[in-house]
């Protein structure tokens, strides 16, 4: 168990480390200093505090979609569908908060509401797909995925849109979520933060969570002891859902403003991965969230001070999955651990 | 120490904001942000080259940001803001939103907005922000008139990007030129309904509206819309090749670039690079902010390219006779 | 509805069905051999910008496909590694090879062609009309004669997999992989050397698929040029059924909607086209939640063959 710990925070941290040194030569090979380089990256992200606030508001999103992903992978099953959640919850809020005419506080967490429960009702199909038709929830998810992202276009370019370009109309400014201390980054943040508590809390700390996990662990194990396992699915998917949704909002109320081309593309699967770097730990997440975001506000940065193309940036991030979850698979191989036992028999005895 | 090192360095900073004499050897830094990529062979090209030609002139320094997201407008202008850019160059009308939020949040900045609104520069709450505007309608009117003249079938068509003010003025003026110059040389000319991609870099896209249109008779392209429009003219090359012979015709823009596919028979040329130029004077002598910079066929922004051999010499002095209105302002009169 | 509109349509399905093709029977032997591989977006991207580097180097359209094949081969090994030796989870791979490919691809693209803001173009593959010196006139001959080499290999391909599965010995020893790894190990079939097989075929036509772009359709290479079509070729796949006809016919009913939403846009019709784009996504969901798991593709796909297991 101890070694197992062990292994979940190296095999992270060695990849990170992997993946920056195969940056470097890169950066090296295109004659700049990688030195140079990564400073430019560092002080992007976090060299001042309007820095740090630019890289917590782009983490935000990251947040919610690793922690729809950890919810989910929890109870054992994948959702892959948190980038579909997460424009489903966008939607919904748009049309809250373009339409009804509430705004304000009410008008703010009616928004919320709204997001997470069409962000819920998305998820739902994947998982009832899977307790009634036992179909695979991954695939399911990955295509209504591209089912939401062409809906928002129909929302944007259609529905509810305004002036000549494809966007819908923006956010009223007393919808809008408040920014701290003056920085980019707004209350959405906090809110993604208070979410990650409040599920490390009930995965670790109350006995419904502890079923949770359980079915995650073993399944099968866990329907024999008399667990509703379906339930549980099912009500992991909707929580991710809700989630991913509320994420959405949070983006649309304290970012973006109006849904746009891009809006939220790609978000879904980072956060699966992030969540899998993460180990399955809300609070890690966060801290993975972060991490990523950081590389991407600095790679701009890093490109106007030293002209290594923020592609760069994107091959070290694409390297760090590649590599901790080769790793992570790896340190589970029977072989590994026997290899392992005979590198350190003396460990063993102790 | 660090105390009296800040109190120098913030004594330095407000003497160089206060008297300008005193930054005269800064090097000013301009940044382009762009959704189509500048290697597209046509809008996303023009627009680069723009700046560089400008800051060439003036001795600015450059960087630029190209097939960005329509969601990472705003980010992307931000983190330039952050670098210390004197000015963000936006080739696009559909910046204006994320131009005017980030010109609200930096008000030292300065934002050349090409094809921005006439009203945008107003709307910019520090006064910072400037359209540099080419008129969309005498844009039209350059292709549309020879297109007019050039078209056969009477059918001629026009790929839009997105569907932008701007886009759907060159449009208009497109189609209006083209039918008066059709009715003055006795024919009628219909122009398909404009398809817009909604991407600039689909090129795929343009290969397949333009054989729709071909399809349904056009015999004359424009277009408005970077690789969207590359596209478009592989498709007319190939249906060319297909008879084994040039009938059906393309009008670039925003450069001259005749010559890269066989169907180009003309280029409506914009000048971006001297509005890029005015502004970043008016940055330069702190002059800069709020006001909207027309380029016209009458001071020089706009005119048109070299006319390829395909279109007779008869044409060419009909068009260039034409142009002549236009410029004189008699055009359609 | 003339009938000029009704042939260009059914010219237009075929010329957007054949990337499909490539794409999606590249998963259906990954899939066979108990592989489900979400990365064939990635796959074919790099296929793509590597297939228009090398034809553009070399001007031979023919080499940009095999090196466009090579390289959905090389990254394919990625995931070949880290999913059958090492058993990782098959669909995060995949999507981790989706996040890593392009972003290798666009970084080749902007080092290579540096800031240089001319367009880049290449010659395309001739078709065999215009190598044969004629000009095909009617509808007929333009279906069947004004296609390229590729076409032609890809309707080839789709008949060799489906008497390969069908017919031959070795093709049902590698769909036993797929559905019984462990009965087809006692069978004496080296399952781990079938799936690094079925891998390697996989990545060659997912490249390919995605050279056929560069070298075949467009003459220019933008970044995410292969636009969703990885996922509609796995959608097609699940649509076909898991066979190789059927992923011929959905390939084909994906590029009929593809295409009639192209020219609805042109006449200016009034529902929203995002909805015809939206059909083959749909439509896999609704064959899914209609057929039942029992049905629902090879047995083992998804879950990690280990040998000490058996």
């Amino acid at each position: 168990m101890h070694k197992n710990r062990l292994f979940s925070v190296l095999v992270p941290l060695i990849s990170v480390l992997l993946a920056f040194l195969v940056g470097c030569i890169i950066m090296a090979a295109l004659k700049a200093n990688p030195i140079t380089a990564l400073k430019a990256l560092w002080k992007g992200a976090f060299g001042s505090t309007r820095n740090l606030g630019t890289t917590l508001a782009r983490s935000t999103p990251l947040i919610f979609t690793s922690l729809c992903a950890c919810f989910a992978y929890r109870c054992g099953v994948f959702n892959l569908g948190g980038e579909g959640q997460f424009l489903m919850g966008s939607i919904a809020c748009c049309y809250v908060a373009t339409q009804s005419g509430i705004t304000g506080l009410p008008g703010i967490l009616l928004c919320l509401l709204a997001g997470g429960i069409a962000g819920g009702f998305w998820a739902a199909i994947p998982g009832l797909l899977k307790i009634y038709r036992g179909q695979n929830e991954m695939i399911i998810s990955i295509m209504l995925n591209y089912v939401a992202t062409l809906f928002m276009g129909v929302v944007y370019t259609n529905w509810l849109r305004e002036g000549s370009v494809p966007q819908t109309m923006a956010v009223p400014n007393e919808t809008k979520l408040t920014r701290l201390f003056g920085l980019r980054c707004t209350s959405a943040f906090v809110i993604a933060v208070v979410i990650g508590l409040l599920i490390y809390y009930f995965l670790f700390n109350t006995s419904m969570g502890f079923q949770l996990r359980a079915v995650g662990l073993n399944m099968t194990a866990s329907e024999f002891n008399g667990f509703a396992v379906k339930r549980f699915i099912l009500f992991s998917f909707i929580i991710s859902g809700v989630i991913a949704g509320i994420g959405g909002s949070a983006e649309l109320l304290g970012t973006q403003f109006r849904l746009i081309n891009g809006f939220g593309a790609g978000y879904g699967f980072d956060g699966v991965a992030m969540a899998l770097i993460a180990q399955l730990h809300p609070l890690a997440a966060i801290l993975v969230a972060i991490f990523f975001a950081a590389l991407r506000v600095g790679s701009t940065t890093m490109q106007a001070a030293t002209g290594v193309p923020t592609s760069v940036s994107e091959i070290i991030q694409a390297l760090v999955i590649v590599f901790t979850v080769a790793g992570l698979a790896l340190v589970k191989l029977p072989e590994f651990k026997a290899f392992l036992e005979r590198l350190f028999p003396a460990r063993k005895e102790a | 120490m660090k105390k009296v090192f800040a109190l120098v360095l913030s004594l330095v900073m407000v003497l160089a904001l206060a008297a300008p004499a005193f930054a005269a050897d800064k090097t000013y830094k301009v940044a382009m942000i762009c959704d189509s990529s500048i290697s597209d062979g046509g809008w996303g090209a023009a627009c680069y080259n723009a700046m560089i030609d400008a800051a060439a002139a003036n001795g600015w320094e450059t960087a630029y940001s190209d097939s960005i997201d329509q969601s990472a407008y705003y980010d992307t202008i931000v983190s330039y803001c952050d670098l210390g850019y004197d000015l963000i160059y936006a080739p696009g009308n559909q910046y204006t939103d994320a131009v005017l939020q980030a010109a609200e949040e930096y008000p030292e900045i300065a934002f050349a907005l090409l094809n921005g609104g006439a009203s945008t520069p107003e709307k910019a709450v520090n006064k910072n922000v400037t359209s540099l505007l080419p008129n969309a309608t005498e844009i039209g009117w350059i292709a549309g008139a020879l297109a007019g003249l050039m078209t056969e079938t009477g059918t001629i068509a026009f790929i839009g990007g997105m569907e932008l003010d701007t886009t759907k003025g060159k449009y208009a003026g497109y189609k209006e030129a083209a039918a008066y110059v059709g009715e003055k040389a006795g024919k009628t000319v219909k122009t398909l309904d404009i398809v817009y991609s909604n991407s600039f870099s689909a090129s795929d896209k343009g290969i397949e509206f333009a054989k729709a249109m071909i399809d349904q008779g056009a015999d004359v392209f424009f277009g408005d819309a970077s690789a969207v429009d590359s596209g478009a003219r592989q498709a007319i090359d190939a249906a060319n090749q297909a008879v084994g012979a040039i009938k059906i015709y393309d009008i670039a823009q925003p450069a001259d670039i005749l010559g890269q596919n066989e169907c180009i028979i003309c280029s409506q040329v914009t000048d971006n690079s001297s509005l890029v130029g005015l502004s970043m004077q008016a940055v330069m002598n702190g002059t800069f902010g709020g006001e909207v910079i027309y380029g016209t066929l009458e001071n020089g922004v706009l005119s048109a390219g070299k006319i390829s051999d395909l279109v007779p010499a008869e044409i060419q002095e009909q068009y260039k006779a034409y142009l002549e209105e236009m410029i004189a302002g008699t055009f359609m009169q | 509805m003339d009938m000029n509109f009704v042939t260009n349509l059914i010219l237009a399905s075929v010329r957007m069905a054949t990337p499909l093709i490539f794409v999606s029977l590249a998963e259906l032997y990954s899939q066979r051999a108990g592989l489900t591989n979400i990365g064939l977006e990635g796959l074919a991207t790099i296929g793509s910008l590597v297939g228009f580097m090398v034809s553009l180097l070399t001007d031979s359209p023919i080499l940009g496909v095999l090196a466009g094949m090579m390289a959905g081969i090389i990254v394919n090994m990625v995931f070949a590694y880290a999913t059958i030796s090492l058993c990782a989870e098959q669909i995060v791979y995949g999507m981790a090879i989706n996040i890593f490919a392009p972003a290798l691809a666009a970084f080749i693209y902007r080092v290579y062609f540096g800031s240089g803001s001319s367009l880049v173009q290449v010659r395309l593959m001739n078709t065999l009309a215009s190598t044969m010196g004629i000009t095909p006139s009617n509808f007929f001959a333009r279906l069947l004669l004004d296609q390229t080499f590729m076409v032609y290999f890809a309707y080839a391909l789709v008949i060799f997999t489906a008497i390969y599965f069908n017919k031959t010995k070795s093709g049902l020893n590698f769909k036993a992989v797929g559905e019984h790894p462990k009965a087809a190990a006692t069978l004496g079939i080296n399952v781990i050397r079938t799936k690094y097989i079925a891998s390697i075929i996989c990545g060659a036509l997912a490249g390919m698929g995605g050279a056929y772009l560069t070298t075949c359709y467009t003459t220019t290479y933008v970044d995410g040029n292969i636009a969703g079509r990885g996922f509609i070729a796995l959608a097609a796949v699940i649509f076909g059924r898991w066979s190789a006809g059927g992923v011929l016919l959905a390939c084909l009913f994906f590029g009929f909607c593809d295409a009639l939403q192209i020219r609805l846009q042109v006449a200016s019709f009034g529902l929203p086209y995002q909805f015809f784009q939206m059909i083959p996504y749909v439509a896999t969901v609704v064959v899914l939640a209609l057929i039942g798991m029992k049905k629902a593709g090879p047995k083992s796909c998804g879950k990690p063959y280990r040998k000490e297991e058996r």
